[in-house]
Order: C-alpha cells, then sequence, then structure tokens
C-alpha cells in the first residue's frame, strides 16, 4: 500500500498517464481512501493555472513601438 | 498549449512572410509579442532584458523564416527561440543561487503520512475567481524563491508552454531530470498559495 508521501512523488506520472497499470492501481487505492491526499491532488493540480495566472504579463507599448522600429531598420539595412 | 496548434491565421501569414510580405511578418510579430516577452521578462526578471530578448527573437525568426517549415506552430517555434535567448543570458549572469534544500513542500510524518493538509480545498476557486490581488503577489514572491533550474523550468513549461522535448533542447537537461524539478516546483508553489489560503488557519 503507497503512503501519502509515495503517492505525492507521484503525482506528475498519474496526471500525465505515464504510469504503469499497477502503480496507477496502487495510486488510486490510496487516493480514494486518503482525503488529505484527495485534496492535496486537486491543489496541485490547480496550481499551475494558478501561477500562469499571477505571472501573466504584456508588452509596453512603447516597447512594442520600439521592436517595430527595430525590426524593420534591421530588415532593410539586410535587404 | 494553445501554441502547440498552428492557427490558420498564423499559416497564412507565415506563408506571405516566406514570400518577403514584410507586413505579414510584421502581424505575426504582433500576434505573438506579448507571449514572447511574457517568456523573456519572468525568465530574466528585467525589462530591459526582454525588451532585447524579444527584439532578438523575432530578427532571428526572419532571418530563418525560409527554413521553417509550416507544419510546426510558429508561435511554439518563437517561444523555443526567446527561451534559447533568455537562457544564454541568463547562464552569462550567474546569480546567487537558492539552495535546493531550501525548497519547500509537503510536510510527512516518520510513516509517510501528510502531517499537514490543505484545511481549505482552494482548488475550486482557482478557476473562477479574478485572481486576488495578494495571491498574485504571494505568487510571484514564491516563483522568485525557487532555485534557477526550478524556476526555469517551471516556467518554460506551465506558464509558457513548451513541451518537454523542446525544454531539453533548450536547456540541454534530460526529460527525468526536467520532470523531476518540474514536480518539486510545483509542489513548493502549491505549498505557498496553500500557505496563503490557510494563513489565518495555521498557527506560525
Amino acid at each position: 500500500m503507497y503512503t501519502c508521501k509515495d503517492s505525492i512523488n507521484l503525482l506528475l506520472e498519474y496526471l500525465e498517464g505515464e504510469m504503469s497499470p499497477d502503480e496507477a492501481k496502487h495510486l488510486q487505492e490510496h487516493l480514494s481512501g486518503c482525503s488529505p491526499c484527495e485534496e492535496f491532488l486537486a491543489t496541485y493540480r490547480a496550481t499551475p493555472g494558478l501561477c500562469k495566472r499571477a505571472l501573466a504579463a504584456r508588452m509596453p507599448k512603447e516597447v512594442s513601438s520600439k521592436l517595430t522600429e527595430f525590426l524593420r531598420a534591421k530588415i532593410k539595412s539586410a535587404s | 498549449m494553445s501554441d502547440e496548434v498552428a492557427t490558420e491565421d498564423d499559416r497564412q501569414l507565415l506563408a506571405r512572410a516566406q514570400d518577403g510580405d514584410m507586413s505579414a511578418f510584421e502581424a505575426l510579430v504582433e500576434a505573438h509579442q506579448d507571449k514572447v516577452y511574457g517568456l523573456a521578462l519572468r525568465m530574466t526578471r528585467s525589462e530591459a532584458d526582454a525588451a532585447e530578448i524579444t527584439q532578438d527573437t523575432f530578427l532571428s525568426a526572419y532571418q530563418h523564416l525560409k527554413d521553417f517549415r509550416g507544419d510546426a506552430a510558429f508561435g511554439s517555434w518563437v517561444h523555443r527561440i526567446a527561451a534559447n535567448h533568455a537562457l544564454m543570458r541568463l547562464r552569462h549572469r550567474r546569480v546567487a543561487q537558492a539552495a535546493e534544500a531550501e525548497l519547500q513542500g509537503p510536510e510527512f510524518t516518520p510513516r509517510g503520512t501528510l502531517a499537514d493538509y490543505p484545511v481549505t480545498d482552494w482548488s475550486r476557486d482557482a478557476e473562477e475567481k479574478a485572481l486576488d490581488a495578494e495571491l498574485g503577489q504571494a505568487i510571484r514572491q514564491a516563483a522568485d524563491r525557487l532555485p534557477e533550474g526550478y524556476r526555469e523550468v517551471f516556467l518554460l513549461k506551465d506558464v509558457d508552454g513548451l513541451s518537454y522535448e523542446q525544454i531539453a533542447e533548450v536547456t540541454g537537461d534530460s526529460i527525468p531530470a526536467i520532470k523531476s524539478r518540474l514536480h518539486r516546483a510545483r509542489l513548493a508553489l502549491r505549498e505557498a498559495i496553500d500557505t496563503f489560503y490557510n494563513r489565518d488557519n495555521r498557527g506560525p
């Protein structure tokens, strides 16, 4: 029987469907009988999406204008 | 991730740009510049570096436009170029590294049972609510505290949507090593978010 620690170590493989059927079965057995791990899995799964939102960035307008100028100058001088 | 699939617009613009239509190339730049800039800014944490990396990335893309085969997505291709440029810059300025031992993760009892588990299950909040400003701040700080190799992998995979193969190509690391770091980084970030949600429920 897997412990919480074993299960949590395997969450990435589990979510990516890369475990052997045996391992997946052991993990599912643990998860179905362990609500802390079930909740842990839910929050682990939600983490990348939250981080992506927190780290979103947009290019400032002046940087965008400079980029256009830069590319036009470089490409013109090369052609 | 959205960048894995080439959009019809991108395909048409790319074909025109490859035939020398500058306005089509500029339209491609405009469509992808925010993502490229975001990647560079997150990786380098410097607005000046991010602006330069974005310029270098699109210039490289233009110079290699003719070699680019339309079977991959243009967005995915420029993301890989940007990741390469950002990593090269980071390798040149090695900063003081957080030690791996400082990576936070869940705590277990000696029998391998979770010692401290989510008092608040915040996973549903994650999908619905506008992101709380303080939570956003806590996440950015936690990402900043990750040791560099872990931060890079996490940003490239979970935020910028590169594939494991692309990350292996730009970092030179093996896919199992990348996955192991990604997992540790996610655990540390999950811990930081959990601490934020449960800050009133737990003692110091």
